[in-house]
């Protein structure tokens, strides 16, 4: 298990370019590039693994920097969106594939395939081709390839994405169950918020080859530091206001900043308190299963809204014209 | 050599019988396309299989099959009661043309076909299009990019053929091919010869240059991969007056393509009228044949050792010119793809003469070595077609899967692409046999009497019209040829 670091790592293309000028992830931590599609994330992943190599700057495994190592000398295991199964090779076979580069004695061989199997619940189909698997099936598969030759480092480049929504779940948490049991470092790349709030110990927000903002997912959720990562992680409210005396106020609601003049103020709906009251206009509302989440009008801004509908103080079926707001949590970009 | 109105007649001819056979081919090709790329049916598999016949069947066989049935004591002719006039006529040549390259077309055209995405049909038919009108406007302008890379390959192929017209048209239906050979050979007028060889490469460049801008717009519709798969015909539907059209069709394909087969093992077992197997005693029996100067033997050993040799060098060639071509990016790419394929447009009897006036004083000239660089020049395009495109089909990231688990680049190679691209590297060996042992041209140009091979003997046996030793050679010369087909459709390699 080893920290894997890059330190100014650069890289050009006509019509893009990726700079990442540092990025950590420690011993034994699962850490997510998260990103829209064509923000680097996943040149950032070959470039760990060295398929891909950057015009300048350092990867740096424990300290040690792997630049010039090939990627067959990295001792790293890599799951690609596509398995990447050898399709003219059995389960064993995929599976045994690592061991074997690395001439380890074929009673070994057996024992270590049969264990990672188990590890991924595969159990009874070393004899089965790729092609008779189903996604699901090929994706335990290829974690399972990737794991057995015990790497210092796990690398996922969007290896679930492929899948249907229920599969995807129980992988999910199966990979996160799986990186924990062996202490591995892992780094996962998506594009899915909900994917990367539910399996990271920290997340990289990416954008345009730049890396927004790195911390852990309730940190990067109520408390982004730009407007992009703000968006990407889901709905969000951002006011431009004035500031006096330290404290913006937009109708009746008090946001306390601590600084003079133009402020950008950003919450989540779910911080947005519904009480009995007259401060805001209920423009419209939407039910969904178990939740309300109303657009509100309150001096010609418009803020969104969202709580259990069991906490809502009236009945939803007779919604008042105006309600009482209060905002919990807040953040300045 | 212009100004000889023989030789200007010759050239118009060539350019006019390739256009004709062109049109044949794809009159016959675009309706099997059209069936393969819609209906699965019953038989389906082995009226594939039998397409892949022409392409590794000698023409010299081919030819003689043609006037095993049309000539003047032939089969059909018989049947009929009358001479079709086909043979020795520009009629033979198209037709025996079209034998060869529609299977190229019902490959090629039916491959995209099949790819084309059914949302487009489907929307243009929502917008009120039917019938002829929704193929003329939608279907066929999406097709014509393979239809223009087959009918161009057609084209090139019909350009350069040698043997058909040779045989099948005789003098007086000679193509700029046949005519640089009969200067040379028969005339020894290598200037003559010379002058016809420029004259013919430059069109074939030329010719050459419009097939590869015709494969690129082919590889780009090609890379939709989104499948249409075939809709089953059941039985009942077989019935119907379309599925007696298709019934029909496959029928003539299959006779098309057997008959001429068929005539040369019926002839090869005939002797005086009776079934007999006195045609292979006479072949084997002679130590040496005075028409050839060697013994049949020796032509078989000859054909064997030329076509493994040429196997061999073949794969030496193509192989890294694929895999390079595959792996790396590097300047130049471009041209050395032009380069590697231009020997499609060089002739083997240019190639023959060119061999003639560059080694003959030399120690090399007349030795087996010529024979074998020729067939490997005339057939190594091919065989890096089969590799490459069965290099391309390869998932990148399994390379990149092999060199993460720890594999070396010669390794994930050895291990993960070449065991992935064996079915190309089969399909590209088994061309470059099949190619070799049928090659006639060069053949007779570069061999000394006793480097005959069994297709220059059944050439030398058909000028003496001993059609039954031709037979009985050519049998044998189909089952070699057989045997590579066989193992062909065992890869599931597409051909084309």
């Amino acid at each position: 298990m080893v920290s894997v670091e890059l330190r100014e790592i650069e890289k050009r293309w006509e019509d893009f370019a990726l700079r990442v000028e540092r990025l950590k992830a420690r011993n034994g931590e699962f850490l997510t590039l998260l990103g829209p599609s064509g923000c680097g994330k996943t040149t950032t992943l070959r470039i760990i693994a060295g398929l891909e190599k950057p015009d300048s700057g350092e990867v740096l495994f424990d300290g040690k920097a792997v630049n010039d190592l090939p990627p067959y000398e990295r001792n790293i295991g890599i799951v690609f969106q596509d398995y990447a199964l050898f399709p003219h090779m059995t389960v064993f076979k995929n599976v045994a594939f690592g061991l074997e580069m690395r001439r380890v004695p074929r009673g070994e061989i057996e024992r270590r395939v049969k264990r990672a199997l188990e590890l991924v619940n595969l159990e009874g189909l070393e004899n089965r081709y790729p092609e008779q698997l189903s996604g699901g099936q090929q994706q335990r598969v290829a974690l399972a390839r990737a794991l057995v030759v015990e790497p210092e480092v796990l690398l996922l480049d969007e290896p679930l994405s492929n899948l249907d929504a229920k599969i995807r779940e129980r992988l999910r948490s199966e990979i996160k169950r799986i990186q924990r049991e062996l202490g591995i470092t892992a780094i996962y790349v998506t594009h899915d918020q909900e994917e990367a709030m539910a399996i990271s110990d920290r997340i990289a927000v990416m954008n345009f080859g730049r890396v927004e903002q790195v911390g852990k997912p309730l940190e990067l959720y109520y408390r982004p530091k730009t407007e992009f990562v703000a968006r990407f992680l889901g709905t969000s409210n951002i006011l431009e206001l004035e500031a006096e005396n330290g404290v913006a106020r937009l109708g009746s609601i008090q946001f306390r900043v601590g600084i003079e003049g133009k402020v950008r103020i950003f919450f989540r709906p779910e911080s947005v308190k519904i009480r009995e009251g007259s401060d805001a206009e209920v423009l419209d509302y939407e039910i969904l299963p178990g939740r309300i989440r109303l657009r509100l009008g309150i001096e010609g801004r418009v803020i969104v809204a969202e709580g259990l509908l069991s906490d809502l103080p009236f009945d939803p079926e007779s919604l008042p014209r105006r309600v009482g707001v209060e905002v919990t949590t807040f953040a300045t970009l | 050599m212009l100004a000889n109105s023989y030789h200007r007649r010759v050239i118009g001819f060539t350019i006019a019988q390739a256009l004709a056979s062109t049109a044949l081919t794809l009159a016959i090709g675009l309706p099997g396309a059209y069936v393969f790329a819609k209906y699965d049916f019953p038989g389906k598999r082995v009226i594939k299989a039998v397409l892949t016949v022409p392409f590794v069947m000698p023409s010299v066989m081919v030819a003689l099959g043609f006037i095993l049935l049309f000539g003047r004591s032939g089969f059909i002719t018989g049947l009929l009661g009358h001479d079709l006039g086909i043979l020795y006529s520009w009629k033979g040549i198209l037709l025996a043309h079209a034998f060869y390259n529609f299977p190229i077309v019902v490959r090629m055209v039916s491959a995209l076909w099949q790819r084309i995405n059914p949302h487009y049909e489907e929307a243009a038919m929502a917008l009120g299009a039917r019938g002829w009108r929704l193929f003329w406007r939608v279907t066929l302008p999406m097709l014509s990019p393979a239809i223009f890379a087959s009918a161009m390959l057609t084209f090139i192929f019909c350009f350069l053929s040698f043997s058909i017209p040779l045989i099948i048209g005789g003098y007086r239906y000679a193509t700029i091919e046949v005519d640089i050979f009969t200067s040379i050979m028969t005339l020894l007028d290598f200037r003559t010869g010379a002058a016809l060889a420029v004259i013919q490469i430059a069109l074939s460049i030329a010719f050459m240059y419009l097939y590869l801008r015709s494969l690129d717009a082919y590889a780009r519709r090609e890379e939709q991969r989104i499948m249409q798969r075939p809709r089953r015909m059941s039985l009942s539907e077989l019935a119907s007056p379309k599925g007696l059209l298709l019934i029909i069709y496959a029928l003539f394909v299959f006779v098309f393509i057997v008959s001429p087969l068929l005539a040369v093992l019926y002839d090869s077992l005939h002797f005086n009228g009776q079934w007999s197997l006195e045609n292979y005693r006479r072949i084997f029996s002679a130590e040496y044949n005075p028409m050839f100067g060697a013994s049949t033997l020796d032509a078989i050993r000859n054909s064997l050792t030329f076509g493994f040799a040429t196997v061999f060098l073949s794969l030496l060639v193509a192989l890294p010119i694929a895999y390079a071509m595959h792996r790396w990016d590097f300047r130049g790419k471009r041209l050395l793809d032009v380069l590697a394929t231009l020997p499609l447009a060089s002739s083997a009897i240019t190639l023959g003469l060119g061999y003639i006036r560059v080694f003959s004083g030399t120690p090399l000239y007349y030795t087996p070595w010529l024979l074998i660089a020729a067939y490997t020049i005339i057939s190594y395009p091919f065989v890096l077609r089969a590799i490459s495109a069965s290099l391309k089909k390869i998932r990148p990231n399994l390379w990149e899967a092999a060199l993460s688990l720890g594999a070396k680049e010669w390794k994930a190679f050895l291990k993960v692409e070449l065991p992935l691209a064996l079915g190309g590297l089969i399909v590209g060996a088994i061309f470059a046999f099949a190619m070799s042992i049928a090659e006639l041209g060069a053949t007779y140009m570069l061999a000394k009497p006793e480097y005959t091979t069994m297709t220059l003997a059944v050439y030398k046996f058909l000028g003496a019209r001993q059609f039954g030793s031709a037979s009985a050679l050519s049998v044998l010369l189909m089952m070699i040829s057989t045997a590579g087909f066989l193992l062909i459709e065992r890869t599931g390699e597409e051909v084309w």
